[in-house]
């Protein structure tokens, strides 16, 4: 295949231009076919006689979006990964060398491979623009930067900036390029091009430059030189800190660059990195992250709806009915992403919480200068209230999110509706009730449907928008795009008890109770999850979600599914005891005034009347009794049910709604790798010496016949 | 009916005003204008992208916001392409806002006009004085050493006494007296007693406090930046237990001898905004509002500065001149009560033959405006005087009264202003 759109042209000054367009892509990026096509092209630069090179992209706002994720993907053998690492190596080593000074004009994301690329030039100089960052995300799909990244950036901007990059996978901005060497100037976006070449004529002839990076001060001299083992095991305790031994990029990373670091022979540091590279490369873990990476990257192009032809609507007006926790979540957010929100309340002292939530969050950014004070002001602007209908006559959508009653829900959304224009939308936050039962309070059903945030707002990435049995197209890809536009992943959900991720949700937080009553321990148990990837274990997450929600949910979930979703007696039991979880500071833990978790509460196994834990069970059994049940659930919701339509979304939702572990790719992709067999023959093993509540599924049994995989399937 | 081109009010809404340095002391005028222009575009469910023009009355000029219209119009979701500027007629600044729109609707020129006033009176600053000023400038242009030191030594102590510009707006620029003693002015010459002055003042009260209720139409809460926990819901000012008495004890504050004007009967220095929604009738016909009000006239005249209080009496007869109408037309007026003695004493002119044809250049007097008319909710006494946001609470409350009242047609609302002018508005109930 033939690569177009890559092309030197040379000036009548003596400079050549090198532009990036890469003809039938949106982005420019370094596939093998590009690679290779390149390479030549420097075959034929390095005995060229031009006073210098520039680099600069002609696509819209992107420089080079790095790697081709396709080719890292399918690698399976570390000689194939550690080839590859070395070919890309060796290339940019070439371009390195070319026998006159290399400027690189950077416009919009320098990602990855085209990071690695500018960190092979002479110099680099980039716009101001927003849209401009420069980074290394590898670790972020669980790989380290292998085209010589971890060699050359600590070079150009010391160790710790480096590592700063590196080991969290980040991206930074012109502002922050400039500071930490990374860039040498920074220009308006309209001189870019301009400024390249100037730079170019000005080092013309003087040879290759021999940039090093020089500390500043005594103490950082010391840290990026004798002392440089301090900031190493700095990193090395930060890393394992954050990724819980669940990530192994990021040390490989760390390994590279300390292995690297001061090594004059170019050849044998990239060697190096290679080898690393192709030891992660070719990971499970890795194999998750990119699947998750692509899943969210599908979830930008997707609108919610089959038909193509359906338009979201534009929301300009937003409406909030209720002050509390999630419509003052839901209102800042809002307001944050551009939208004029408007929150209803009964009085002032409620609809305070709404700003006083707003302002809490803004508050936080403008103290670590994320925010300027006018950028507070103008945002804060957007957040207005009362306690009457004013201004719903402009509305676009409205979010309800009033307390969870069937009824004044229903008496609410009518009374609403009648203020809001004809055509506009009203969704409804609720966790728990039925969004088709719900629309009956609205008098046109089809513009009503669900879009169900998760708390805390601001920082839970999903939202489930929910189709009631009459809600339109146009109303679900509106709720659809407007998530997006608030900067979460949208997951389209079926009308159901639970909907998707509460539904899988209460079979686990269940069978934690149960296994209290079995005698194992509460933090045993959270521990084990832990373990497992999960970002908090079952106990403490109750006390988060809060237990009076817990046990009315788990209420709802009986009446609904019957036998199998027997709540576990303790679940009544603790809430006799007036434990509420975080927000009376006494759950399973305690907690302090802000809600920072303390101690278990050693009282709690008294109360429930039961005996000291005796801990009869291993972190397997533990484990697998709370995901397996979870999984149960997830067949009869997806294959059963079809609450929603591909595995992936099942797994997109429980990783944004609950934190999955992300490494494990989901809970499907997890079972994948199981075995719907195996799965099965432990599911029969717990229904036979645990419950009957852990039959499995028909449809999983099914499967389980010729041990079908979910992704095939579904 | 009418003509498409009359100019007719949609709806106004105003914060609840505070006394200066209490409950919306920390609220910036812009963010108090904010809140009004906010609630009144939520109230009318207003197409923002309809507007043509926002004017805005504000005589602090906060430094940070020097034309605040524009503040507060992009702060309360205005668009950008929609162009702002801000009016300074001192005491008039709000009404000039409403007289600016007016003039714009009535030409043709726009059809939508966001209309009103702002002001924080609590966080008019200090600044330094001249020669404070000049020291630091020498200061920063010294280039050596030396020549710093040598400067710093000319430190006076003189130099840290601040000009209050509170104060300093207060007083008359030509005659160089407080407003206060061009109250006193007005109440030597036509010999309106102390006494007279503090039943005015508590009247004033009074009628607020009945008017709590009414009053709470026309406005909405306040919630407190930065930490928004706190909202003010009601005006400040009024003193339901009142008495007489209390008001007899105070003291004369600008002449301590024979003076009659104490802090009581005088109104208080205030803060907090309105704001009102303008539009030709043929705009709101097409849009589908029913106004509340439409504008008949209005006017704007001198007087001895001396004297500024009677403002009124002078732009009164020029404005129902202008509308067509006299004094007795009038259903109900507001006349801004700066001081007890200044509306006694525009009372006093209105009526009086003499006064008409020394200083109005009339045959005979202009009118009576009977006590069961003035001011039936309370004025600027009781509620307080946000000095660049008040003409817009006059006509607010004016035009909510007259729609409460099926037998009042036309209201006129009128205020003096310091530097020696009046003001006055006609409206007429519509609908």
């Amino acid at each position: 295949m033939a690569v177009e759109g890559i092309n030197v042209i040379e000036r009548e000054d003596g400079v050549a231009v090198l532009e990036l367009d890469l003809a039938g892509e949106k982005v420019n990026k370094f596939s093998t076919p590009v690679m290779q096509h390149f390479d030549e092209m420097l075959e034929k630069m390095m005995s060229a006689k031009y006073k210098g090179l520039v680099v600069i992209s002609r696509k819209p706002k992107i420089f080079i979006a790095g790697a081709d994720i396709n080719e890292i993907k399918d690698i399976v053998e570390p000689a194939d990964a550690k080839q590859k690492a070395a070919e890309g190596q060796r290339i940019l080593s070439k371009f390195e060398d070319l026998p006159f000074p290399v400027v690189v004009a950077i416009h919009g994301a320098c990602m990855g491979g085209g990071c690695e690329m500018a960190l092979a030039c002479d110099y680099r100089i980039c716009t101001d623009d927003k849209s401009t960052r420069i980074g290394l995300p590898e670790v972020q799909l669980g790989i380290i930067p292998g085209f010589g990244g971890c060699v050359r950036l600590p070079r150009v901007v010391g160790i710790q900036a480096a590592l700063d990059i590196i080991l969290a996978g980040k991206a930074v901005d012109s502002r922050k390029a400039k500071k930490i060497g990374l860039v040498d100037d920074v220009v308006p976006q309209s001189m870019l091009e301009e400024a390249a070449i100037k730079k170019v004529l000005e080092v013309a002839g003087k040879g290759k430059r021999k940039k090093k990076f020089q500390a500043k001060g005594f103490v950082p001299g010391l840290l990026e030189g004798p002392a440089k083992f301090v900031v190493f095991n700095q990193a090395e305790k930060m890393v394992k800190k954050n990724t819980k031994g669940h990530y192994p990029a990021p040390l490989k990373a760390l390994e590279a660059v300390k292995k690297t670091y001061g090594m004059s022979n170019r050849e044998k540091a990239l060697d190096i990195e290679a080898s690393l590279f192709s030891e992660v490369a070719i990971t499970d873990i890795s194999k998750n992250l990119i699947h998750i990476f692509f899943m969210t990257e599908s979830i930008k192009k997707q609108t919610g709806v089959h038909d193509k032809d359906v338009k979201p609507k534009a929301i300009k007006n937003m409406g909030v009915l209720g002050a509390g926790t999630m419509g003052g979540g839901i209102a800042q957010l809002g307001a944050d992403k551009g939208i004029e929100v408007r929150v209803k309340d009964l009085n002032n002292d409620a609809l305070s919480k709404a700003f006083v939530a707003a302002a809490s969050i803004w508050e936080k950014k403008l103290k670590r200068r994320r925010m300027t004070k006018f950028e507070f002001k103008e945002k804060m602007g957007r957040v207005s209230g009362g306690t009457d209908y004013a201004g719903f006559g402009r509305m676009d959508l409205v979010v309800e999110a009033i307390v969870e009653d069937m009824k004044i829900k229903q008496s609410v959304i009518g009374e609403t509706a009648k203020h809001m224009p004809e055509d506009a939308i009203i969704a409804t936050n609720t966790s728990s009730l039925s969004v088709t039962e719900m629309a009956k309070g609205h008098p046109k059903p089809e513009n009503f449907g669900g879009m169900h945030f998760f708390n805390p707002v601001h920082k839970m990435p999903l939202v489930e928008v929910i189709r009631g049995e009459k809600t339109s197209d146009v109303t679900t890809a509106t709720i659809f795009d407007l998530s997006k536009k608030m900067g979460k992943f949208p997951v389209v959900v079926k009308d159901g008890p639970g909907f998707l991720v509460n539904r899988l949700l209460l079979p686990y937080l269940n069978e934690a109770m149960y296994l209290l009553e079995e005698g194992m321990s509460i933090e045993e148990v959270d521990k084990y999850y832990l373990k497992f990837g999960m970002p908090m274990g079952p106990f403490h997450l109750i006390d988060e979600v809060g237990i009076d929600v817990s046990v009315k949910v788990a209420k709802i979930f009986h009446e609904a599914f019957g036998e199998r979703a027997k709540p576990s007696p303790l679940m009544s039991k603790i809430m006799e005891t007036g434990r509420l979880g975080k927000k009376n500071q006494k759950g399973f833990y305690l907690y302090d005034e802000k809600g920072k978790k303390l101690e278990l509460d050693q009282s709690v196994y008294k109360d429930l009347g039961l005996s000291t834990p005796t801990n009869p069970y291993n972190a397997e059994l533990c484990v697998n009794r709370g995901i397996f049940a979870m999984l149960n659930e997830a067949v009869r919701a997806l294959v059963d049910d079809k609450i929603v339509e591909k595995a992936e979304e099942v797994d997109l939702a429980m990783i944004m709604g609950t934190g999955f572990p992300p490494f494990k790719g989901g809970l499907m992709k997890y079972a994948d790798s199981i075995g719907t067999r195996k799965i099965t023959d432990e599911l029969l093993r717990f229904a036979d010496d645990v419950g009957a509540r852990f039959k499995p599924a028909e449809s999983l049994m099914k499967m389980a016949d010729g041990n079908e995989k979910f992704y095939d399937k579904f | 009916m009418g003509n498409p081109r009359d100019v007719v009010i949609v709806e106004g809404v105003r914060t609840p005003f505070a006394k200066a340095g209490t409950k919306l002391a920390e609220v910036h005028a812009s963010e108090l204008g904010k809140v009004a222009l906010t609630e009144l575009i939520a109230k009318t469910d207003l197409d923002v992208n309809q507007v043509d023009e926002v004017i805005i009355g504000n005589t602090g000029t906060p430094s940070d916001a020097v034309n605040i219209s524009r503040v507060v119009a992009l702060n309360s979701g205005v668009p950008q392409n929609v162009s702002a500027f801000t009016v300074h007629r001192n005491c008039a600044s709000a009404l000039e806002s409403i007289a600016s729109g007016y003039e714009r609707i009535k030409s043709g020129t726009a059809d939508v006009i966001l209309a009103g006033g702002t002001e924080s009176m609590s966080q008019m600053p200090l600044v330094f004085n001249k020669g404070f000023t000049d020291f630091m400038m020498n200061l920063q242009k010294a280039r050596t050493t030396g020549a710093k030191l040598s400067l710093l030594s000319e430190f006076k102590l003189k130099f840290l006494k601040p000009r209050i510009t509170l104060m300093e707006g207060l007083t008359d620029p030509f005659v160089g007296i407080n407003m206060g003693q061009t109250a006193e002015n007005i109440a030597k010459d036509f010999a309106i007693s102390r006494v007279r002055q503090d039943e005015f003042a508590l009247r004033s009260h009074q009628r607020a406090t009945a008017a709590h209720e009414k009053l709470a139409q026309e406005m909405t809460p306040v919630f407190l930046p930065p930490k928004y926990k706190k909202v003010v819901e009601e005006d400040v000012g009024p003193r339901a237990e009142q008495t007489i008495e209390a008001l007899q004890k105070l003291r004369p504050f600008f002449d301590k001898k024979y003076g009659t004007i104490t802090a009581g009967n005088s109104c208080p220095i205030t803060d907090g905004a309105a704001m009102m929604l303008l539009m030709s009738r043929e705009k709101a016909e097409s849009l589908g509002y029913e106004p509340i009000a439409s504008i008949k006239s209005y006017a704007f005249a001198g007087c001895e500065p001396s004297r500024m209080g009677l403002g009124p009496v002078h732009s009164t007869p020029v404005a129902l001149k202008r509308a067509g109408l006299e004094l007795k037309d009038m259903g109900l007026v507001e006349l801004n009560e700066a001081f007890a003695a200044q509306v006694i004493g525009c009372q006093e002119a209105f009526a009086s033959d003499k006064y008409a044809q020394e200083k109005l250049g009339l045959s005979k007097a202009v009118g009576e405006v009977s006590d069961d008319i003035l001011n039936v909710n309370g004025g600027a006494i009781a509620l307080g005087h946000p000095v660049g946001t008040t003409g817009t609470r006059l006509v607010l409350t004016l035009m909510k009264e007259m729609q409460r009242r099926s037998d009042v047609q036309f209201g006129l609302a009128t205020l003096c202003i310091g530097g020696g002018q009046g003001g006055s508005m006609i409206i007429e109930k519509e609908a």
